[in-house]
């Protein structure tokens, strides 16, 4: 029984480390475009942090089901 | 700090972008809660995990929102950017807790309802996104 939550809390820590690898490399990669087309067009800069915003979203939604996902292996099923 | 006419433009930019995301967001909690209330045909639990499962994504989200968009005239890219870091990184940390909380405090709970509606508004997010901001995809 314990060997059994220990692999709960396992498959839960690898599901979030994971998720935030993954959204730490995309919303980095973001972030490093952003500056280097501020950095070509200045005056862009309010129309591609809306198009930053939106890709944001697009970016951290899957890690965030995976966190979920984690918590919800940690405090309902273990 | 003088307006010019090019602040004044991006900040007209900035509002537009801001009602636009508010807009949505405002539909997809119409969606959420006439979603939930279809449930409670089907049982109360689930209705209210739904209900849960909206707010975890709604709340955290309009949090961000409002602070990576708040309208500033002649914002710099690096004030731009660590804004939306900051915001987000308090997004992810509200989800977190949100989802804690719920696990925790709230038995019993329809856990298919509940990752069911956050999947939901995340694909609704980006359905209302890209289809609302034709200029996203010319780009």
């Amino acid at each position: 029984m314990e060997i059994a939550n220990a692999l709960v809390f396992l498959a839960a820590a690898l599901l979030m480390g994971l998720a935030a690898i993954g959204a730490a490399v995309g919303i980095g990669n973001l972030g490093g475009k952003f500056l280097e087309g501020a950095a070509r067009q200045p005056e862009l800069v309010p129309l591609l942090r809306s198009q930053f915003f939106i890709v944001m979203g697009l970016v951290d939604a899957v890690p965030m089901i995976g966190v979920g996902l984690g918590m919800y292996l940690m405090f309902a099923v273990a | 700090m003088t307006l010019g006419k090019g602040n004044l433009k991006q900040g007209a930019h900035s509002r537009k972008t801001r009602s636009r995301i508010f807009k949505i967001l405002l539909i997809q909690a119409v969606i959420c809660l006439i979603f939930s209330a279809g449930l409670i045909l089907v049982d109360l639990e689930t209705a209210y995990s739904a209900l849960l499962g909206g707010a975890i994504y709604l709340l955290p989200t309009l949090y961000f929102a409002d602070r990576a968009l708040r309208f500033s005239a002649g914002q710099s890219a690096k004030r731009a950017l660590a804004e939306m870091y900051m915001s987000q990184i308090w997004k992810m940390a509200l989800m977190t807790v949100g989802f804690a909380a719920v696990f925790i405090t709230i038995q019993p709970l329809n856990p298919f309802s509940l990752f069911g509606t956050f999947i939901l508004m995340q694909i609704l997010n980006w359905v209302a996104q890209i289809g609302l901001n034709t200029r996203f995809l010319k780009l």
